[in-house]
């Protein structure tokens, strides 16, 4: 039986596709286009951070080969940037099945020290590989040799390239919350060994899902570094990026669908306006804000700002909206 | 009732979009400068004291200043004198060392607060990322100070740069080289220590290059993180291999740290040069003074005697900052004086006459406070002429030692380190 | 020659790393906890031993006692008020409760101390000792020294000590721990502070002897790993093993391929051995 009309869901589906048409100037769009990026990369996150409980502080090194990869084969070949994309998932997903085979046997806590030290020993090694720019980073086309270069004038081809994407990934995780797939993920979360205990293959699916998880950031990445027209170390792989994911994705709701977009929908435009109040001379409160607001989530909701709302919201709109 | 609950969020986003966008309002005959800086991150100090510098040069400028003399462009009068007294108003903006952000910025500052010209960005991935969009929307770009090569030769039209770049440095370590052996002194080999940032980076990519067309042989080159907390093992491999010349790219701590530590480890090359940066930090005298005595720096600029317009700039800084200008800062000033005399020829905020009086230009070494030999941009938007002098850490200060023309003093070589 | 003294810095630098990893490995071993803000202990250390310097103009012994003990208060601190919850949670709660707070931790020290490195001023302990060519700063050698002492006197207040025993019955079999009549909570709490505080000291000797900035934090804590991991986790001995041989392995690799690839060999280490020998050397699996 179809929920008709007006959900959340078509609602915020609407609000993203005539956002640019309403907010139409440059800057407006490009914070969009931040917005969009941002909630990408934390839902792919999601996937492995949230629904399965393995949590990478690390996941920069994913999107940060993904970012590279396009503008490598515009520096080598000359390729149009976007034909690197699918050597940064390649890999990407080698990556992740290196680093999954022998942390995942161990507790979480391993995975998560391994991740952090991947991400820093490959950022450390990009900066001194003189192929990849070393330290200096590489650059994307100047201007655009035809239209597969994606070097626009405009963001608004960017802003609805990636809200495709994001809808893709969405959907896609939607799909596996309601798969056997995503039984295992949950169940993973709740208690490995039970889990094992129930024949649930552990090993396999914690890899299958770090993998899915690392190809769409590895697709993130990509759709960054053909948008900026720049990439270097520490964009790619910096503890910044890493750290955006995971406090988007938990403030919003870990393992929850749209969880890491209202995250996203809140610290993007938080994040823009700190950055224009106190633009010229700040001093770096937001991080010290975005390290606040993850030990309070920590200590007092783990689930986010969508447990939260659970709780407290009207009873008609949560059986209404019960998953 | 949830309906009601979403549009409630959706108003108090829309809200936070409002306050975020606040458009200023526009004075009449005003010059908008947009600045991007890191005014915070692990460049602020830098970011801040050339916010300052600019901060001066803006007063200098909207005020007059008759007691700097008449070369320098804008001094003596009160605004912009071609636009009947316009003043320069000053955007900035912290890009945090952030290239995406740095875009972003860009793009508020062009389409949001309307600048005529924009200036930046110090950490080369953030200028490459700005100037791009500012090459985009047809606005003029003033590069200060970043190093990397090629911000300026990517075909752009709209991006000046006024300072040296890597490649004028290098190619100063070479002529003064060439100098040294002609006076009998032994430069056999020389070894390249450098932070391994776009700075450090690009500068010892150049010197490597241009060592090899002068024919000096490069011992060892030894890339490392700026932030380490221990470079003792760099040092033993400099004491190893002996060079003639260290030449030191790298930040203030490491430099003295640097510094302290091949006195620990009884090294002393007979010479040591710094790439500026870290050596010119006012830091840097009082915590090596005693064991880096005869240390070589580079920089364009020079306080100069008391009563000289230089010197005179130093103190509006000083009475600013409490600190003396430091080069990196002062090229940035010269940058910016650069292009409001650019705009001033101008007549008009129009970016295509900017554009084209800042082709156009052609200041002499006297309309300067650095010591280039004037300003001229090339078709890639590089100022030509710009230059750099040496200097030598004599007791408690910097002394200029070459080019011979404008030494102050004579060069100690070797270096005597902390000996006596 | 050169090499010897090479091997000596390395070893001095280990010393260090070895104190204020013996920390983590306690924790570690007790609660099956890891503290992501561990590093950024350290680096407070440092800070506090600055601030002594500058307002009470203290010297090595003061600053030491003062970062041990400002450290051990807040370690207890950060237990009552945030990771006993947590560790009743869900994994996620239980890294980024640690994860948020070295941001926090390390971004307010940022902006009241600035990125700018900092040393302190010339103390008591200075100049180089020169033992049979082998030329050793003062300073190192003195933190060194004082680090490999205290890292075995902690090990001797866990196995020789009441207290110490407390503690370890807490981290063998809490259950029956607390038949015994041991507090668990109390017993947590002490490991906590115990562990800051080891953390703080090795700041204030690392602040003797070198300089420091907000972002050292950072590569303390991947450091604190590594060593934990060769170590084993919830051995102090290993943290002390490993940690020497951590800081040679680092001032080797700087000496022999360059001083970027003296962290990318570390990391890799510590990778390759999550790969093949996840226990360490000396710690249980």
């Amino acid at each position: 039986m179809k929920i008709p009309a007006v959900t959340p869901t078509t609602l915020l589906a609407a609000g993203l596709l005539i956002y640019p048409l309403i907010f139409s100037g440059p800057f407006y769009l490009d914070i969009g286009v931040t917005f969009l990026l941002a909630a990408i990369s934390a839902s792919a996150w999601n996937i492995v951070g949230g629904y399965t409980g393995q949590v990478s502080v690390g996941h920069a090194m994913f999107f940060g080969l993904g970012a590279y990869a396009p503008l490598l084969c515009y520096t080598l070949f000359q390729w149009a940037p976007i034909a690197g994309i699918p050597f940064g998932i390649v890999f990407s997903i080698v990556l992740a099945v290196l680093i999954g085979i022998p942390t995942f046997r161990l507790t979480g806590h391993y995975f998560s020290m391994a991740t952090i030290a991947v991400a820093e020993l490959i950022r450390i090694y990009f900066g001194t590989w003189d192929l990849v720019g070393a330290a200096i980073g590489l650059q994307g086309p100047a201007t655009a040799r035809g239209w597969w270069d994606l070097t626009f004038r405009s963001e608004l081809p960017y802003y609805y390239i990636f809200l495709a994407v994001l809808a893709v990934l969405l959907r896609l995780t939607f799909l596996i919350e309601r798969r056997r797939f995503g039984y295992y993920l949950r169940a993973i979360k709740a208690g490995e060994r039970a889990a094992r205990s129930l024949g649930v293959p552990v090993q396999q699916i914690k890899i299958k899902a770090l993998i899915l998880s690392a190809v769409f950031t590895s697709l993130a990445g990509s759709l960054y570094s053909v948008k900026t027209g720049f990439i270097d170390p520490e964009s790619g792989f910096g503890i910044l990026v890493s750290v955006q994911m995971v406090i988007i994705a938990a403030l919003g709701g870990a393992g929850k669908l749209y969880g890491p977009l209202v995250g996203a929908l809140i610290l993007i435009p938080l994040q823009t306006a700190t950055n224009t109040w106190f633009g010229g001379g700040g001093t770096g409160l937001t991080f010290i804000l975005y390290g606040g607001i993850i030990v309070l989530i920590a200590r007092y909701e783990p689930g986010g700002l969508f447990e939260l709302w659970e709780r407290i919201a009207p009873r008609g709109w949560r059986r209404k909206n019960a998953s | 009732m949830w309906r009601f609950r979403v549009l409630k969020a959706a108003a108090a986003a829309a809200t936070l979009f409002a306050f975020s966008a606040a458009e200023p309002v526009m004075a009449a005959d005003v010059v908008k400068i947009g600045i991007l800086w890191p005014l915070t991150g692990n460049a602020a100090a830098a970011g801040q004291a050339s916010k300052a510098a600019a901060e001066v040069a803006v007063d200098i400028i909207n005020n007059a200043h008759p007691e700097l003399g008449d070369d320098l462009p804008l001094a003596k009068t009160a605004g912009l004198p071609n636009m009947g007294g316009a003043k320069l108003e000053l955007v900035f903006v912290d890009h945090q060392g952030n290239p995406s952000l740095a875009q972003q910025l860009a793009t508020r500052l062009i389409t949001q607060d309307k600048v005529d010209v924009l200036m930046g960005a110090y950490q080369s991935s953030c200028s490459f990322t700005a100037t791009a969009v500012a090459e985009r929307y047809g606005i003029p770009f003033m590069v200060g100070e970043s190093a990397a090569l090629n911000i300026t030769g990517r075909g752009f039209k709209w991006v000046f740069r006024g300072t040296p770049i890597a490649s004028d440095y290098a190619r100063t370590y070479m002529r003064f080289f060439g100098d040294m052996k002609k006076q009998g002194k032994k430069v056999d080999s020389i070894a390249i220590v450098n932070e391994n940032t776009d700075y450090g980076t690009s500068v010892a990519d150049a010197i490597v290059e241009e060592a090899k067309k002068a024919n000096i042989p490069v011992a060892i080159r030894i890339p490392y993180i700026a932030s380490s907390t221990d470079v003792s093992a760099q040092v033993l491999q400099l004491k190893e291999k002996q060079p003639d010349v260290v030449i030191f790219i790298s930040y203030t701590a490491d430099s003295i740290l640097y510094m302290k530590t091949m006195k620990n480890l009884d090294y002393a090359p007979p010479m040591v040069i710094g790439d500026d940066t870290g050596f010119s930090d006012p830091s840097f005298i009082p915590a090596v003074a005693d064991v880096a005595q005869g240390v070589m720096n580079r920089s364009a600029w020079a306080i100069g005697k008391p009563g000289s317009t230089t010197y005179k700039i130093n103190e509006m800084y000083k009475a600013k900052t409490g600190r003396d200008l430091d080069d990196t800062s002062a090229r940035n000033m010269q940058s910016f004086f650069a292009l409001a005399d650019a705009i001033n020829r101008a007549g008009s905020t129009d970016p295509e006459k900017i554009r084209d009086a800042l082709t156009k230009t052609d200041l002499k070494p006297e309309q300067l406070m650095m010591g280039y030999e004037g300003v001229k941009f090339d078709n890639t938007g590089q100022n030509i002429l710009a230059a750099t002098y040496l200097i030598q850490l004599h007791d408690k200060k910097y002394e200029l030692i070459w080019p011979d023309k404008a030494a102050e003093a004579k060069l100690q070589w070797p270096m005597a380190g902390w000996k006596k | 020659m050169l090499l010897l003294q090479v091997i000596v810095g390395g070893l001095l630098l280990g010393a260090i790393y070895a104190l204020f990893s013996s920390g983590l490995t306690l924790i570690w071993g007790m609660m099956n906890f890891i503290n992501f803000a561990h590093g950024e202990f350290v680096m407070l250390g440092m800070y506090v031993s600055l601030l002594v310097v500058m307002w009470l103009g203290g010297g090595p012994a003061a600053f030491g006692f003062a970062a041990a003990f400002s450290l051990f208060v807040l370690g207890v601190f950060v237990y009552l008020s945030l990771i006993r919850y947590v560790l009743r949670g869900p994994m996620l709660s239980q890294i980024l409760s640690t994860f948020g707070l070295a941001l926090l931790l390390r971004y307010t020290a940022f902006w009241i101390f600035s990125a700018n490195f900092v040393s302190l001023p010339q103390t008591s302990l200075s100049g180089t000792l020169n033992v049979g060519g082998v030329l050793m700063p003062v300073p190192q050698l003195v933190a060194g020294v004082i680090a490999i002492l205290l890292t075995i006197g902690l090990h001797l207040m866990l196995t020789r000590t009441k207290v110490g025993s407390q503690l370890l019955a807490v981290s063998e079999d809490r259950g029956a721990a607390m038949l015994m009549g041991i507090r668990p909570d109390r017993m947590q709490a002490l490991a906590w502070g115990l562990s800051a505080g080891a953390a703080g000291i090795a700041g204030a000797l690392m602040a003797i002897a070198y300089p420091w900035s907000p972002s050292v934090g950072e590569t303390f804590g991947l450091t604190a790993f590594v060593v934990v991991a060769l170590g084993g986790f919830g051995s102090v001995p290993g943290a002390l093993l490993a940690g020497l041989i951590i800081g040679l392995i680092q001032a080797l690799s700087a000496f022999w391929f360059g001083p970027i690839y003296k962290d990318i060999i570390v990391y890799a280490l510590f990778v390759a051995l999550l790969w093949l020998r996840p226990q360490g050397l000396m710690g249980k699996a």
